[in-house]
């Protein structure tokens, strides 16, 4: 079964008089479960490619189903309802509230979801923090975490509310190459234990072993 | 909802600085904002109790032809018209359910003659009847010089003297002695009694030595009505009023038989003098006129001084006098049968100043008076636009204040949305609503508006509270007129600290508003395109 269908995607970012084609027609197909790596060097599109998929950013022709819902054509409450229910984000830098502490920001999308009691929300977010290691560290706020820790604690958050996709634009880039590994492996590991559907990009070749499936993109174009 | 009041309120003590700014800023607004209203509430309410209960009362009844309002301080040596209908005016006045109660008054500007060659002097006047006037104004003055023995320089030693005693005379704030010493050179003190030093002036007691000291002094009325008559008045008291001493102050009151005859108002034989002779021709001709200016009765008083009562019918040209004695039997009746200028009148306390001078002045036209009503506000002219123009003043000036206080806070809260961009993207990113990052801006301000603007608020109270303890007195006419009266009494009323608060949230609000609108339109993109 396609957690995400793919067609014919193309984003064009207008910079002053010129166009640039930031994506030139994508179609591809992701199956629920996978462990998908997009490939590339720099500024061949994949963040483009993971913020529509992501539906923080806007395609400008094509279609993007996700489990069943075409998101190109939705609201910002819409939008922001995917993004809640659907989706798991692990960015590069950034992942955290600051003012919250370890269990507060993996709660914190459970919360806005309104739809568990407290005591459940907390259950959820423990596991999730005990999953990634971090029991010890749960009453610390993100200033108090390194790097990789913090990294851990964002994907406990992006899998804490049962999401189809989780997208992690380069979620090694500010890492020590050892530390992102271990990143990868936790990544890979949460893929096989809760079947949460994995996308991740990176310019780095040596990361690929990691990935079920690759996609590589240049100039906005799949390449085999 | 207790989400977003945690990261409000952790967001606030994360930026510590900025927090502590818009807080000051708050605080002083609040506190400002609740001093100044403490302020021009105690203003609002000495003036109203200081000037109801001490001069005015709520309502002046006014002579139809006064172009002004402002009939207590007209432009000075200008005279007030008069009411000559007085006991037609009563049975109406009495009839209506919302008067307390109502007292006839002459005020005039007279003329102090100087006896010694100098300079006259001049002074505005009040004629009363002493028995009715202290029983409208009860203690409104105390006597600080004169027959003080028994009665500890209470208003009823003026009162005994006058009414019990029949006696007449004037009574002299200490203001306008002073004044009357400035412009004639004269230092007046009471019947009966010795000069007292402390109570002398700066320049009277730099002329110690040649004091000219007297307790007469011949007054004559300034009318531009009426021919004018002098008369001499012994000073029955030098007094001081309990509250705007220097405002009242320039008000003497003299009893009304003689204030009549120093304005001219009275007797046969002067009443003839009185029209000139252009009026003369006018009125000779006809009758209802002079009716309607005299009226048909009115207090007579002869060269003498015996106080009579007559009917006088122009027309005929005769006069029928009823002769009364000064000793005996002059009655209440005698004395309103004669000529006023004003009526003051007080409310009941339940009756809203606007609405009652609105229902009185229909009666009063509808049963052609001649007179009209007017508050307390217009009678008093300059003191009661004064009072609007200290609170127009402070209201800019707070006004201003809160201007400049939104400005900043407005720009600051803004700066932190810019700067907590990423932050708010990336919380967009994960599925936070728009309404949750307006709440959580409304929640910091609030928290701080409600923390420093309470204390503020609390603040306030308190130093309203500690003003009267300090017991701040002013001889200032015009702080006397912010302070309502001659303390600095700020009061505040529930009603008052409600509105401070009200306040405080709209001003929370306001300030609220464009920052939210910069945070809410940030989105994820903004926030991850920083990577
Ligand atoms: N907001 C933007 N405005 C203009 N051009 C953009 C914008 N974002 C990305 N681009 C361009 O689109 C192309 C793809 O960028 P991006 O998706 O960030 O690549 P990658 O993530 O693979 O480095 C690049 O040429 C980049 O310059
Ligand atoms: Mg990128």
């Amino acid at each position: 079964m396609n957690i995400i269908e793919i067609k014919e995607l193309t984003k064009n970012y207008p910079l002053g008089s010129t166009i640039v084609h930031a994506l030139r027609g994508i179609d591809f197909n992701i199956a629920s479960g996978d462990f998908l790596s997009i490939v590339g060097p720099s500024g061949s599109g994949k963040t483009t490619l993971l913020n529509i998929i992501g539906c923080i950013d806007n395609a400008s022709s094509g279609s993007v189903n996700i489990g069943g819902v075409e998101i190109t054509k939705l609201n910002d409450k819409e939008i922001t309802d995917i993004r809640l229910h659907k989706i798991g984000f692990i960015f590069q830098t950034f992942n955290l509230i600051p003012v919250l502490d370890v269990l507060e920001n993996v709660e914190f999308p459970l919360l806005l979801m309104k739809n568990r009691s407290k005591s459940e929300v907390k259950k959820r977010a423990e596991s999730l923090i005990d999953a990634v290691g971090l029991s010890e560290h749960i009453k610390h706020r993100p200033s108090e975490l390194s790097g990789g820790q913090r990294q851990r604690v964002a994907i406990a958050r992006a899998l804490v509310t049962n999401p189809d996709i989780v997208l992690a634009d380069e979620p090694t880039a500010n890492l020590d190459s050892a530390t992102g590994e271990q990143i990868l492996e936790l990544m890979k590991e949460m893929n096989r234990k809760e079947k949460t559907t994995f996308i991740f990009s990176t310019h780095d070749s040596n990361v690929i072993k990691y990935a079920g499936y690759v996609l590589k993109i240049k100039d906005g174009k799949m390449v085999n | 909802m207790q989400l977003i009041f945690k990261i409000a309120w952790r967001n606030i003590f994360r930026h510590k600085g900025r927090s502590i700014i818009i807080g000051i800023i708050l605080f002083l607004g609040a506190l400002l904002m609740t001093v100044g209203s403490s302020v021009i509430s105690g203003m609002d309410r000495g003036l109203e109790k200081n000037i109801v209960n001490g001069f005015l009362g709520d309502i002046v009844i006014i002579p139809e032809k006064e172009k002004s309002d402002n009939i207590l301080f007209k432009l000075y040596g200008e005279s007030v018209d008069t009411i000559t209908n007085y006991k037609d005016i009563k049975k109406q006045l009495i009839k209506e359910d919302d008067l307390k109660d109502f007292l006839p008054v002459g005020k005039n500007v007279t003329t102090v003659l100087n006896e010694e060659d100098g300079d006259p002097g001049f002074t505005m006047v009040l004629g009363v009847d002493f028995k009715e006037y202290c029983n409208f104004f009860p203690d409104n003055f105390q006597l600080v010089e004169g027959d003080i023995k028994n009665g500890e320089g209470k208003q009823a030693v003026i009162k005994q003297k006058m009414v019990e005693n029949q006696e007449t005379g004037i009574v002299i704030p200490l203001k306008t002695r002073e004044d009357l010493y400035d412009q004639m050179n004269v230092w007046l003190i009471p019947e009966k009694s010795r000069l007292v030093e402390e109570n002398l002036s700066e320049d009277a007691k730099d002329n110690r030595s040649e004091l000219k000291i007297k307790n007469t002094a011949v007054f004559m009325g300034m009318s531009s009505t009426n021919s004018t008559s002098d008369i001499r008045l012994t000073v029955k008291g030098i007094i001081k009023y309990s509250a705007l001493n220097t405002i009242w102050g320039h008000f003497a009151i003299m009893d009304i038989e003689s204030y009549r005859k120093c304005l001219g108002y009275f007797g046969a034989s002067e009443k003839l003098d009185i029209i000139d002779e252009e009026k003369k021709k006018l009125l000779g001709l006809e009758t209802d006129s002079i009716e309607n200016l005299f009226g048909s009765t009115d207090v007579l008083v002869s060269d003498s001084g015996n106080v009579e009562v007559a009917d006088i019918d122009f027309s005929k040209k005769e006069v029928s006098v009823v002769p009364t004695s000064r000793n005996g039997s002059s009655t209440n009746v005698d004395l309103e049968a004669g000529v006023y200028n004003l009526v003051f009148v007080k409310l009941k306390d339940n009756i809203n100043l606007e609405d009652g001078v609105k229902r009185l002045n229909s009666t009063l036209s509808s049963s052609k008076l001649g007179v009209r009503a007017v508050t307390w506000k217009k009678a008093s002219g300059f003191i009661g636009s004064m009072a609007t123009i200290i609170k127009g003043a402070l209201f800019l000036f707070v006004a201003f204040l809160f201007f400049v206080a939104i400005i900043i806070i407005v720009n600051t809260l803004t700066m932190a949305a810019i700067e907590r961009t990423t932050e708010i993207g990336m919380m967009r990113a994960i599925g936070a609503r728009k309404a949750m990052v307006t709440g959580m801006f409304i929640g910091e301000t609030s928290i701080l508006s409600g923390l420093f603007g309470g204390i503020g608020l609390v603040v306030g109270i308190a130093i309203a509270q500690l003003i009267p303890l300090f017991n701040i007195t002013s001889e200032n006419d015009i702080v006397q007129l912010l302070f309502g009266g001659d303390t600095f009494h700020p009061f505040l009323s529930m009603g008052d600290i409600l509105v401070v608060i009200f306040e405080l949230i709209v001003v929370t609000l306001i300030t609220v508003i464009y920052p939210i609108i910069v945070a809410i339109n940030i989105t994820p993109l903004d926030a991850i395109s920083r990577d």
